[in-house]
Parts: C-alpha cells; sequence; structure tokens
C-alpha cells in the first residue's frame, strides 16, 4: 500500500510525531499461526482420508467465495445475489480451454482473469442500479450468462459436458492436484482480501461505510473503489467456479450458475459475521459440520442453515464472530491504525518506549 | 492576483424556494471571509455548490482559473477544497485517526508516513492527538465539530468551507476554534465561515458577506455590514443583538 513516491513532499520533523502500526498489540505471532495452518492444511491429503480430503476442497471452494461476498456486501455495500454468473463463467472458461487442450488446473487462474475482465462491462449494466435493484440486477445477468451458455451446442448446451485432460491422473494424485490448487486459491483469496482491506482502498470502503458523503467531500473516489471490489470479487468467485470445474471433471450450467451459490454466499458470511475476514471462515465451518452431520437428511442442513442465519441476522446481527468479539476485540486480521502516545517533549522521562515497528512500510 | 474561488452568477432553487438568485463573488487566496444570514437562507446551500455536493441550475463555480461546475465532491476535495459539515459526519466505526487519514491519503493524495503525518498533525493542531485511538463515534459534540475541522484540515486544502463548527459550543471553546481556524488560515489556507456565532467570526475574518432572499446583501468589512440598515433588517432576535453588540 506505499509503493509509489509520495505526490506531496514530506516535512516531518521526525520524533516530533507518535509513532502508528496497524494493531494496538504486537501481531507478528498471528502471521506465524497463519502460516502454520496452512502448512497444516497443506499435508491433510497425506493425513485425512480421501473423503475427508474431498470436503475440505469443498470447504475451501465456499470459503473462496464467502470471502468474495463478504468483501462485496460487507465492506462495499453492494449486495449481489448474482455472484453465480462469475461462478459459472469461470467454470466454462476451464471447460473451454481444457477442449483445446489446455491443462485444467493450469487454466485456473485464467479463468479467474477472464471473470475479472467480463466484470467490468458487467459492472457498467448493473451499477446503475443501488440496493435491492442492485440486487436482482446482478441475479438477472447470472440468469442471462446461465440462458446464453445453455444454448451454445460446442459447450454441451443445457445437460453440460465433462471436462477433458486430468484423465491421465490416478484418483490418488487428482485428489492430491485439485486439493492443493482449492487450497491455494483460498489462501490467495482470504490474503488478498486481508491485503485490500488494509490498504488505503479499505480505508476507503471502512468511510464509505460509516458516512459516504463525508467520504466523498473527504476525497473517497466512491465508485472507483467499488468497481475495484467488484472486480476482486469476480475474480475470486471466477477461482471458486473454475476449481469446481477440475475438482467435479464436468460441467453444467444448472449447477454452477445455480443460485444456491450466491445464497450459501449469503449465509456463510451472515452466521459468521459480515464485515470481519475472520466471519466467512467461522461460517464456513459451521456450514460444513451442519452439512457432514445432516447429509443423511437430504437437503435439510440448507434449510436449517438458511433457518439459522435468518435467526442471526435478526437477534445477532454481527454473525457468530462479531457477536463473541464485540467485547474482546480480538482481531485475527488486523486493519486498522493505532497511535502511539506523543512523546511530550516537554517531559522527556514521561515518554513510554517506542511501540513495535509498524507491518507497514512508511515511504518516510 | 487570481481569485482563489470564483461564484459567477450562480443560481438554485428548491422548488418554489430561490435559495441563490443571482450570486457572485470572488475569494482571494489566502483570505479569512465569514458568511452570515438567517436561518434557512441558503448558506450551507452555496457551500455545497461550491464543494460539489449540490448543482446549481445555472452558474459557474471557478476555483484556482478553472471551471469545476462537472466535477464531483471528491475531485474538488482533491484539487484542495476542503469543507466541514454543519451536522458532523465522522466515520463512526473508525477511530479518530482512521478518520483523519483517509482525508490525508484520499484528499490529499498522501501515502504511508506522509498520510499519517497529515493525519496526526491535523489531529495536533485540532487539539485531537489524546483522542486519536478513540471511536469517532464515542465523541462528544465539540470533539465532533473538531474532527469535521481536523478531517477537513488533513485534505491539504487551500480553501477551507467551514459550516457553523462554533455552533453549540462554550466561549472557551469557542477561542480554541478561533485560535485552529487562524492558524490554518495564517498558514495560507483561505477560510470561509458561515456562523451564527457572530464574534467567532470577527476575531477571525476581515471580510464580512450577509446572505439573505437568494442575494448577497452586505459584503465588506464586517463592521460595515454588521452596520449597514439592509444587513440589521433581516436580523431579528438573537442575531440583532449580537450583530448590535458590536456594531
Ligand atoms: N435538498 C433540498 N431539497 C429541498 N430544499 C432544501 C434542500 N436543502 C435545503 N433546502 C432548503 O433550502 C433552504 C436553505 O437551506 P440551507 O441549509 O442552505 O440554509 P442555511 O442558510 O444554511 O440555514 P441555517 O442557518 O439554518 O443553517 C431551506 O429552506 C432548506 O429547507
Ligand atoms: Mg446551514
Amino acid at each position: 500500500m506505499t509503493t509509489g513516491a509520495a505526490p506531496v513532499p514530506p516535512t516531518v520533523e521526525a520524533g516530533s510525531l507518535p509513532g502508528v502500526t496497524r494493531s494496538a498489540r504486537p501481531t507478528a505471532w498471528l502471521g506465524g499461526l497463519g502460516v502454520g495452518v496452512v502448512v497444516l492444511l497443506a499435508f491433510m491429503p497425506s493425513i485425512v482420508s480421501q473423503a475427508d480430503t474431498s470436503i475440505l476442497l469443498n470447504f475451501f471452494i465456499l470459503l473462496t467465495m464467502s470471502s468474495m461476498w463478504n468483501l462485496l456486501a460487507g465492506y462495499a455495500g453492494m449486495v449481489s445475489i448474482g455472484q453465480q454468473a462469475f461462478v459459472g463463467l469461470g467454470a466454462y472458461t476451464v471447460l473451454v480451454l481444457a477442449d483445446g487442450g489446455f491443462n485444467p488446473v493450469a487454466a485456473i487462474p485464467i479463468a479467474a482473469l477472464v471473470c475479472a475482465a467480463l466484470s467490468v462491462p458487467i459492472s457498467l449494466l448493473v451499477f446503475r442500479l443501488r440496493g435491492g435493484y442492485f440486487a436482482i440486477a446482478t441475479w438477472v445477468v447470472a440468469d442471462a450468462a446461465s440462458l446464453v451458455i445453455s444454448s451454445i451446442g460446442s459447450l454441451g448446451g443445457g445437460t453440460g459436458k465433462p471436462v477433458p485432460g486430468l484423465s491421465s491422473l490416478s484418483p490418488k494424485s487428482f485428489e492430491q492436484v485439485t486439493y492443493w490448487a482449492a487450497l491455494a486459491v483460498v489462501v490467495v483469496a482470504v490474503g488478498m482480501t486481508y491485503a485490500l482491506l488494509r490498504s488505503r482502498l479499505g480505508l476507503v470502503l471502512a468511510a464509505v461505510r460509516d458516512n459516504e458523503v463525508g467520504a466523498r467531500s473527504a476525497g473517497a473516489r466512491v465508485v472507483t473503489a467499488r468497481r475495484i471490489v467488484f472486480l476482486v470479487a469476480a475474480l475470486g468467485c471466477g477461482a471458486a467456479g473454475a476449481l469446481l470445474a477440475v475438482s467435479q471433471l464436468n460441467v453444467q450450467p444448472a449447477s454452477v450458475f445455480n443460485v444456491q451459490w450466491s445464497a450459501e454466499m449469503i449465509f456463510v458470511t451472515m452466521i459468521g459475521g459480515i464485515g470481519t475476514i475472520e466471519g466467512p471462515i467461522l461460517g464456513s465451518v459451521v456450514f460444513f459440520l451442519l452439512q457432514q452431520n445432516l447429509a443423511h437428511e437430504g437437503a435439510w442442513y440448507l434449510i436449517i442453515f438458511g433457518a439459522l442465519a435468518v435467526v442471526i441476522a435478526i437477534w445477532a446481527p454481527r454473525g457468530l464472530w462479531g457477536t463473541a468479539t464485540a467485547k474482546l476485540r480480538v482481531q485475527l486480521f488486523p486493519v486498522g491504525y493505532y497511535v502511539g502516545r506523543t512523546r511530550r517533549r516537554d517531559r522527556p522521562g514521561s515518554a513510554p518506549p517506542a511501540p513495535p515497528a509498524p507491518p507497514v512500510a512508511s515511504t518516510v | 492576483m487570481a481569485p482563489l474561488l470564483e461564484l459567477v452568477h450562480v443560481k438554485k432553487r428548491f422548488g418554489q424556494v430561490t435559495i441563490a438568485e443571482d450570486v457572485s463573488f470572488a475569494v482571494e487566496q489566502g483570505a479569512a471571509v465569514g458568511i452570515v444570514g438567517p436561518n434557512g437562507a441558503g448558506k450551507t446551500t452555496l457551500f455545497g455548490v461550491v464543494s460539489g455536493d449540490v448543482r446549481p441550475d445555472a452558474g459557474d463555480v471557478v476555483f484556482d482559473g478553472r471551471v469545476v461546475n462537472r466535477l464531483d465532491p471528491a475531485a474538488r476535495c482533491r484539487l484542495g477544497i476542503g469543507r466541514t459539515y454543519q451536522v458532523p459526519r465522522p466515520f463512526d466505526k473508525m477511530t479518530v485517526f482512521e478518520n483523519v487519514l483517509v482525508a490525508a491519503q484520499q484528499g490529499a493524495r498522501a501515502r504511508g508516513g506522509v498520510s499519517h503525518a497529515h493525519a496526526l498533525r491535523a489531529l495536533e493542531s485540532t487539539r485531537l492527538s489524546d483522542d486519536a485511538n478513540r471511536l469517532a463515534g464515542s465523541l462528544g459534540l465539540l470533539q465532533r465539530k473538531r474532527l469535521e475541522l481536523a478531517r477537513a484540515i488533513a485534505t491539504q486544502p487551500r480553501l477551507l468551507l467551514l459550516d457553523e463548527v462554533a455552533g453549540g459550543l462554550t466561549d472557551l471553546e469557542v477561542r480554541e476554534l478561533v485560535d485552529v481556524v487562524r492558524a490554518a488560515n495564517a498558514q495560507g489556507i483561505a477560510v470561509i465561515w458561515i456562523e451564527h456565532v457572530v464574534r467567532a467570526l470577527l476575531a477571525t475574518v476581515d471580510r464580512l458577506l450577509c446572505l439573505a432572499g437568494g442575494e448577497v446583501i452586505g459584503d465588506g468589512l464586517p463592521r460595515d455590514v454588521l452596520a449597514s440598515p439592509r444587513v440589521r433588517d433581516v436580523y431579528l432576535g438573537t442575531d440583532a443583538t449580537a450583530a448590535e453588540s458590536v456594531a
């Protein structure tokens, strides 16, 4: 966030201003914890059963999607119910590339970029509307995309098509490769969300959320900020859709363009805690616990999960994470700022020790 | 030297209500100008026209020699027009420092340590340094007004539009606020200050405009404007006493 030359020449008297950090407490251990969790997850395919590996893979896909929806709705105030448009487009991009002889796994980042590119013209359309109309417009776009793609015979029409190119892999190594691809995608998605919220853009989003008119008058380019978030969310949902195509080795319009994806993103985010990075993580865990325990009851897990989301939306709108940490002010992903105590020149002995070095690079 | 801000034949109506019939005036670089006028005269609306929140029906806003009619509030802020709102608009769930930092990063387009320094100095000059880590939503009225001012200052403006930042404050608080505004003005920032607390204005500005009925009915040295019969005519009640006490 601090790359590039500062347009304003710095005139800072070193030492006369307090230090600025990104958290009141040291946070290095959180980074260590994060790395530890990712490394542990990377070894999971050799630790747990194939069935559990596949559950984790789907967990990563859902977490990627809900992190993106959280970014859209929780941070940028854009309630979309059409994110399945990008899930579907991501899946079909993989199919098209694989049909052309491209490795499906290597096609995942390309599919994400294609979705990001497609989000630009789509945003020109849906950004004309606000609130509920925006939400409905996104759904219309998703349905339109589904209809168009279902009508293309070479893509398998309404019944879809298998994804070629991975049949040479043994079931075991297929399982591992797709798992690691999903892990990479979810780490990038959550990491990108975190980096974005820590950046200047993140501060703009928070300001706009609190007072849009005030933010504009302080120089914040609100529409630009929303465009960037919409693009990032398309990128993430596209990658999630690409993962679906690769892991299921089959793409069907009714499945990848299903509005159920948006419903799950919303439920997960609402239950976990909207407007926090931790929320979708916790929400995804709850979702999978419920799904695993109620799987034999058919679609009941989704009904129970939806009901839970409604209950939480009404009585605990900050979600499980937000409610649990309201008093503690715990943050696994610190995005705020903390100003150290002013070093008073008139009382040299009273200055507290300087706070830990800021994790952000300083241009001064 | 060309004026910093020029309003040229600005016209604004809300339905049948005329806010500005044909308002023209110019403000020089580094000037300190006060605006008075009865409630509902259209003072705040005029600020909106300058800052880009309100689109005039006709007329031009020229800032630093450039017609800015088509620029949105963010773009105008980035050019150097900083404003406060009569009813403060803090970012409640952000800390005081973060409130001001957004303004430094967006309005002044500063990054990293430079933006931190802009924000910290804006807090220092408005005496909010001790509240830097508090949530803006927890501030009292005085501090909210200061925050509003700090945010505008952090955008490193060349023109500062202050909308009743002294309203509801005690004498001591008003004096402190006057010091802050004078300090900003002394640094070369032009100030236009809308205020019903006339003594705050008199301590700060060397030119006073009086707005009423969609017109500028007084423009000149503060004493002369407050003494003019037309201005005294539109003032009733408390404002008349305020005007009288200095006239
Ligand atoms: N968006 C709007 N739509 C319709 N009428 C408006 C709007 N904004 C302001 N007005 C009306 O325009 C008139 C002028 O309002 P404005 O706030 O500019 O006055 P003011 O001089 O700042 O008053 P005060 O001293 O009370 O702050 C008022 O009658 C107000 O009700
Ligand atoms: Mg007003």
